[in-house]
C-alpha cells in the first residue's frame, strides 16, 4: 500500500502513545499492588472484591460480639465459682450448727458468719458488667441492681431470660439471674419434706429418697393439682404409730414407729426417715418439688431457726438439715450454671477460631480478586518497556530516511 | 517551422513549470489536514494538418486532479462517526464508574458498616457512645450515597453542556458547509474542479460527522447537501438549517434534538441519530445515565425503608418508650407530566407511594390512560416493556397507585420510582436515645419448663394487628401440649386463641413476631411474650436490624405467573450495581477500541489515496526538473535555429 508521509508519521506516534499508554498502565498497577482498581478493570473480580470486604468487616463486627458475650460469660463464671465457694462454706457452718453440744452463744457466731456469706452472695448476683449492665440482669431490669433484699427475702427485678449477643451462634450477654439464684429445685429435686411448726416432739425428718422412680406421682401431669403426703404421728400409749395420708385419705395407717428406721411410702417409690421422737399429732408432709428455691431464703430460714433463742435440739436438728438439702440443691444448680458458663467460653473458643478461619479465607478472596501477580506483572513490564524502547529506536531511524536527503 | 519550435518549447517550459508549482504545491501541503495531492493531467495539443502529416504541437495541461475517492472518503467519515460516539461514550461512562468507588470508600462498605454497628448497639444497648458511632455510619452512608447521586447529576449537567458545545459547532459547520457550497456553485461551470474547495467541503463533512453521524448526496450542480437523523435536511445546496437543543418532554433536565428553520421545528427521532459525540452524549444520557440513577436508587430506598421499617417495629429510649421514628429519608417517587399535556401542569392528577421497597424496581413507567376502558391505566415498565394495567390504589412492583384527579386520554406521565431516591438520602434521626433498638416484647421461658427449649429469637418482622396479643398490652404464653411439639397460644392463660405445631428450626409465627427455639421444649413447656419492661437493656430489634445483613432486600419480584423472585441482599445489591457498570464500561472500552481501529485503518486507506509522499514529490520534482530544463532546450535550440536561418541570409 502506497504510503504517505504525514500519515506515516501520524501513525508511528499514535502506536508510540498507545504503548506508553499500556506501559503506564502496567506501571500503576505495579505501584500500587493492585490489579483491579476500577471496576471495568475486572468487573468480576471487583464484585468479588466487594463481597470479600464486606465478609472481613462482618467478621469484625462478629468478633466484637463475641468479645463482648466473651467478657460477660467469663465474668459470670468466674463470680458464680465464688457463689460455690460460698455456698460449700455455708454447708461447712451448718453441719457445724447442727452440734448438739454448741451453746447458743456459738451458734449465734455461726449465724453471722452465715449472714456475711449472705451479703456475699448478694453482691455476687448484683454483680456488674462494667458497661452499664448486670450479669445476672437476664432480658433487662429496671436501672438498680437486679436483686433487691425486701423484708420477704431476695427479689428479681427483671425480665428472666438471657440477652442475646449478636451472633448466629446463640451467644448470650447476660445469665438468667433468677433463674440461677433463686429457682433452684427445692427438696431433693423430686419432692420436699417439711415439718410442721405446731409439731411438739423434737423429731426431724430427712429430705428423703426415691425407691421406685416408676411409681413416683410427681411431677404431676399437666393441668393436675401434684398430689401431697403427710405422715401423722399418734401416740396409742402403748406405742408411737403413724399414719400416711394421700391428699388426707389414708393410705397407710397404724404402722408402728422406730427412730431411725426409714418410712416407705408403698406404691409411690418415695422413702424419708425420720429421727427423733415425735409426740401425739407431729405431722411431716411431703410435696412436690418445685423450682423456687432461693439461695438466701434458704440461708435465712436456716438463720431464724438457728437465732431463736431456745431453740430445740430438734429444731436446731430440722433447721440444719433441711438447710444442707436446699443448700445442696442450690449448689447444684450454681454448678449447673458455672459449666454452662464455662462450657459457652469453650465454645467460642471454637467460634473464635472458625470466624479468623473465615476472616482469613475472605482476606484471601480479597486479594486473589484485586491484586497484582507481581511476578507476571514485571515479566509483562519488562516485555512492554522492551517494545516501547524498540518502537523509539526504530521511529528514530526510520525518519531520517528521505529522499531529500540525498539530493544536493 | 521555427515558429512551431517556439511555441511547443515555450508551452512545453510552461506546463512543466506549472507540474513543478503542483509539486510543490503538494510539499508545502503535505502536512494540511484535508488535502488530497493535486496532480497536473497533461494532454497533447491539437495537431497541424499538413500536406505531409499531422506535426505535434506539443503538450497542455488538460486539468488539475485531486487524489480522491468518494467511497473510501464515505468510508471513513462513517467509522470515524462510530469512533468518536464511542470514545465519546466511553469518557461518560468512566465518570458514571468513578461515581460509584469501590472497596472502603464505596457505598456498599458504608452500608455494611452502618449495619454492623448493630453489633455494639446489641451488645451494650444502655450505652450511648455504640448508639453515636451507628448515627455517624448512617451520615456517612447517607453523605456517600448523595455523593455518587451529585456525580451522576453532575455527568448529567455535563452531557447536557457538552451537547450543548457540539450542537454549536455542527450549526458552525453547517453554515461553512453551505458557503462553501455557494463557492462551488459559483465556479461551477468552468469545466474544472474546484479542488481546494471540494477538499474544504470533504473537511467539513468529515468534522460534521465527528460530530453526527450525517449522509450527503451530491447534485449535478457541484453542491452537496447533508442529512441528518435519518434524513432531515441539514444543508441543501447554500442554505443551512439550525440544529437545536430541546429540553425534554418529561424531565427538563434531559436535552432532546431539534431542526428548526423559519417558523418549524422538528423533533429529531434519537433512535436514529446515531454516531458522533452527539450519538455517543445521548446514549450515555438516554440508557446508560438513566441505569445507574436507577440503581443506585432502588439500592438506597430498598435499605433505607427497610432499615425505617425494622426500626418502627422496635421501641426507643425516651421515657414511655415510643415506636423508632425513621433514621433515614430518601427522594419520593417522581411524577413527571408531558409538557404537552393538555392538563394544567402545575396539579399532578396522580402521585405513587412505596408499599414495599424490596419489590422496587430499577427502571422507569410511563403511564396514560387507557382510552378503551375509562378508569384503567397503562403502565409500561420501560427497562423491559411489560405492560400491567391498572387502577387506582393499585399496586404493582412495591408502588401503589393513587389517582387524584381524571386524567385526559391524550396525557401521558412517566413514573420515576426511585431514579431521585440517592440524591435526597438524608439521614434524619439526631437523638442516639432514639434507635430503637429494644423490641417492644420479650420471650420468657418458664422456669418450671423440663425440656431444653431456650429463646434463640424473638423478632418483630412486620407491624401487628394492635387489637391481638401481644400488641393490646396482653401476654401470651406458648404452651407446648404435646412431646412433639403441638403448641397452644393462650391469651389470657388457659384460653387458647391460635394453635399448631413446633418443629425445630421453624419459627413459631403470630401476629407480626417470630419466636426461633433452641432445644426441645417438653409437654407441659411455656414460653410467654410479654412486653418488654426494660427497654433500656434489650437489643431484640438491634438484632433484627442487624439481621438486615442477610435479607434479601433489593430488587424482588413478583412475577406475573404468581411465583416469585428473590432479592438480593446489599452487599450484593452493591456489587452486582459495580459489577454490571464495570462491565458496561468494560465493553465500550472494547468498542471504543474496535470502532477506532476500524477508523484507523479507513482513514489509512483513504489517505493512501489521497495523502502527499514526500519521497515520490522529491522523484517528481527531478523529472519535472528534468523535463523543464529539455524544454529550454527546445527553446535554445529554436533560437539556434532562427539564428542560423538569419546567417543564411547575410
Amino acid at each position: 500500500m502506497r504510503t504517505t508521509s504525514a500519515n506515516q508519521f501520524d501513525n508511528a506516534i499514535l502506536n508510540l502513545q498507545r504503548r506508553q499508554e499500556q506501559l503506564t498502565e502496567s506501571q500503576n498497577q505495579l505501584t500500587s499492588g493492585k490489579r483491579v482498581s476500577i471496576a471495568s478493570d475486572d468487573p468480576v473480580a471487583a464484585a468479588q472484591a466487594e463481597r470479600a470486604l464486606s465478609a472481613i468487616a462482618r467478621n469484625t463486627a462478629n468478633q466484637r460480639g463475641l468479645e463482648a458475650s466473651r467478657s460477660a460469660m467469663s465474668l459470670s463464671e468466674s463470680a458464680l465459682g465464688e457463689a460455690v465457694e460460698m455456698v460449700q462454706q455455708a454447708r461447712e457452718t451448718l453441719i457445724a450448727a447442727g452440734n448438739g453440744s454448741y451453746s447458743e452463744v456459738e451458734r449465734k457466731a455461726l449465724v453471722n458468719k452465715l449472714k456475711d456469706i449472705r451479703g456475699q452472695l448478694l453482691s455476687a448476683a448484683n454483680r456488674a458488667d462494667g458497661g452499664g449492665g448486670y450479669l445476672f440482669g437476664g432480658q433487662g431490669s429496671s436501672n438498680t441492681p437486679p436483686f433487691i433484699d425486701t423484708p420477704n427475702g431476695v427479689s428479681f427485678l427483671g425480665q428472666g431470660g438471657e440477652t442475646q449477643a449478636s451472633s448466629a451462634d446463640n451467644l448470650s450477654l447476660t445469665l438468667d439471674g433468677g433463674r440461677i439464684w433463686l429457682q433452684a429445685k427445692s427438696g431433693n429435686g423430686i419432692f420436699e419434706t417439711s415439718h410442721q411448726g405446731s409439731n411438739s416432739g423434737n423429731a426431724w425428718v430427712t429430705s428423703g429418697s426415691v425407691t421406685q422412680p416408676a411409681e413416683l406421682p410427681y411431677p404431676a401431669a399437666t393441668g393436675d393439682t401434684p398430689l401431697s403426703y403427710s405422715i401423722v404421728f399418734t401416740d396409742t400409749g402403748s406405742g408411737i404409730v403413724y399414719d400416711v395420708l394421700e391428699d388426707g385419705a389414708a393410705i397407710v395407717s397404724g404402722e408402728p414407729y422406730n427412730n431411725g428406721k426409714s418410712i416407705t411410702i408403698e406404691g409411690r417409690g418415695m422413702e424419708v426417715t425420720v429421727n427423733g421422737n415425735p409426740a401425739d399429732g407431729d405431722t411431716f408432709d411431703i410435696t412436690q418439688s418445685n423450682n423456687n428455691l432461693s439461695i438466701f431464703d434458704a440461708l435465712d430460714a436456716a438463720m431464724a431457726t438457728l437465732s431463736q433463742p431456745g431453740a430445740s435440739a430438734a429444731a436446731t436438728q430440722q433447721a440444719v438439715n433441711t438447710g444442707l438439702t436446699r443448700v445442696d440443691s442450690v449448689l447444684s444448680n450454681l454448678q449447673a450454671a458455672r459449666s454452662a458458663a464455662g462450657e459457652s467460653l469453650n465454645r467460642m473458643d471454637n467460634l473464635e477460631g472458625r470466624n479468623s478461619n473465615l476472616k482469613l479465607s475472605a482476606e484471601a478472596a480479597l486479594s486473589q480478586a484485586q491484586d497484582l501477580d507481581m511476578v507476571n506483572a514485571i515479566s509483562k513490564f519488562k516485555t512492554m518497556s522492551t517494545g516501547y524502547d524498540a518502537a523509539l529506536q526504530s521511529y528514530a531511524m526510520v525518519q531520517k530516511l528521505s529522499l531529500f536527503q540525498y539530493l544536493s | 517551422m521555427a515558429t512551431n519550435l517556439f511555441a511547443v518549447g515555450t508551452r512545453a517550459l510552461s506546463v512543466n513549470s506549472a507540474m513543478l508549482d503542483s509539486v510543490s504545491n503538494n510539499i508545502s501541503n503535505a502536512n494540511t489536514e484535508g488535502y488530497s495531492r493535486q496532480e497536473v493531467k497533461l494532454a497533447t495539443e491539437s495537431s497541424l494538418e499538413t500536406g505531409s502529416g499531422f506535426i505535434g504541437r506539443g503538450v497542455r495541461i488538460a486539468t488539475i486532479d485531486r487524489a480522491n475517492d468518494p467511497y473510501l472518503t464515505r468510508e471513513a467519515n462513517q467509522t470515524a462517526s462510530s469512533a468518536a460516539a464511542d470514545a465519546t461514550r466511553l469518557a461518560k461512562l468512566r465518570m458514571i464508574e468513578s461515581a460509584l468507588p469501590l472497596g472502603q470508600s464505596g457505598i456498599g462498605y458504608a452500608a455494611g458498616a452502618m449495619l454492623n454497628a448493630f453489633v455494639d448497639i446489641a451488645n451494650q444497648p444502655q450505652d450511648l457512645s455504640a448508639r453515636l458511632v451507628m448515627l455517624s455510619q448512617a451520615e456517612e452512608l447517607a453523605a456517600r450515597t448523595r455523593a455518587a447521586s451529585d456525580e451522576l447529576n453532575r455527568t448529567q449537567a455535563g452531557i447536557v453542556s457538552d451537547l450543548q458545545g457540539a450542537v454549536g459547532q455542527v450549526n458552525a459547520l453547517a453554515k461553512q458547509l453551505a458557503d462553501t457550497n455557494a463557492k462551488i456553485l459559483a465556479v461551477n461551470g468552468t469545466g474544472h474542479a474546484p479542488n481546494d474547495l471540494l477538499d474544504q467541503r470533504d473537511l467539513l463533512v468529515k468534522k460534521l460527522n465527528e460530530l453526527v453521524q450525517v449522509s450527503t448526496i451530491n447534485a449535478s450542480d457541484g453542491t452537496a447537501s447533508v442529512f441528518v437523523g435519518g434524513g432531515q435536511k441539514l444543508v441543501l445546496g447554500s442554505k443551512a438549517e439550525t440544529l437545536t437543543l430541546t429540553r425534554d418532554e418529561f424531565d427538563p433536565s434531559m436535552a432532546r434534538l431539534a431542526i428548526s428553520g423559519p417558523g418549524y421545528t422538528i423533533a429529531l427521532n434519537e433512535n436514529m441519530l446515531k454516531g458522533g459525540s452527539i450519538g455517543g452524549l445521548l446514549q450515555v444520557q438516554n440508557n446508560d445515565l438513566g441505569e445507574a440513577k436507577n440503581l443506585l436508587g432502588q439500592m438506597t430506598t430498598a435499605l433505607a425503608w427497610s432499615v425505617n421499617q425494622q426500626q418502627s417495629l422496635g421501641i426507643d429510649l425516651s421515657s414511655p418508650a415510643q415506636a423508632g421514628s425513621p433514621i433515614f429519608s430518601v427522594g419520593e417517587p417522581q411524577v413527571l407530566a408531558s409538557v404537552k399535556n393538555v392538563s394544567p401542569p402545575d396539579i399532578l392528577p396522580l402521585n405513587l407511594t412505596v408499599v414495599d421497597a424490596r419489590y422496587l424496581q430499577a427502571s422507569d413507567y410511563s403511564l396514560v390512560a387507557d382510552a378503551d376502558n375509562p378508569g384503567q391505566y397503562i403502565v409500561t415498565r420501560l427497562s423491559d416493556g411489560q405492560v400491567n394495567t391498572l387502577v387506582d390504589g393499585d399496586t404493582f412492583d412495591g408502588l401503589q397507585l393513587n389517582i387524584t384527579n381524571s386524567i385526559d386520554n391524550a396525557d401521558k406521565f412517566l413514573l420515576r420510582p426511585v431514579g431521585n431516591a440517592a440524591s435526597q438520602m438524608m439521614r434524619v434521626l439526631d437523638k442516639p436515645s432514639g434507635i430503637a433498638a429494644a423490641s417492644p416484647f420479650t420471650a420468657v421461658t418458664q422456669a418450671a419448663n423440663t425440656g431444653t427449649a431456650s429463646v434463640e429469637s424473638l423478632t418483630i418482622k412486620e407491624s401487628a394487628d394492635i387489637g391481638l396479643p401481644p400488641s393490646n398490652g396482653d401476654a401470651i404464653s406458648i404452651v407446648f401440649t404435646s412431646a412433639t411439639g403441638d403448641f397452644e397460644l393462650q391469651s389470657p392463660p388457659g384460653s387458647a386463641i391460635d394453635t399448631g405445631t413446633w418443629q425445630a428450626g421453624k419459627p413459631i409465627v403470630y401476629n407480626g413476631f417470630e419466636l426461633k427455639l433452641n432445644g426441645v421444649p417438653q409437654m407441659g413447656d411455656a414460653i410467654t411474650i410479654e412486653q418488654t419492661a426494660y427497654p433500656m437493656s434489650n437489643n431484640g430489634n438491634a438484632l433484627a436490624i442487624l439481621a438486615l445483613r442477610d435479607a434479601d432486600l433489593v430488587g424482588r419480584e413478583h412475577l406475573a405467573s404468581g411465583a416469585e423472585t428473590p432479592g438480593n441482599t446489599i452487599t450484593n445489591a452493591y456489587s452486582q450495581v459495580i459489577g454490571q457498570i464495570g462491565v458496561s464500561v468494560q465493553s465500550a472500552k472494547t468498542t471504543a477500541n474496535i470502532s477506532s481501529s476500524l477508523a484507523q485503518n479507513a482513514n489509512d486507506l483513504l489517505v493512501s489515496k489521497q495523502g502527499v509522499n514526500l519521497d515520490e514529490e522529491a522523484a517528481r520534482l527531478i523529472q519535472y526538473q528534468q523535463s523543464y530544463q529539455a524544454s529550454a532546450k527546445i527553446l535554445q535550440i529554436a533560437q539556434r535555429v532562427f539564428d542560423t536561418m538569419l546567417t543564411i541570409g547575410n
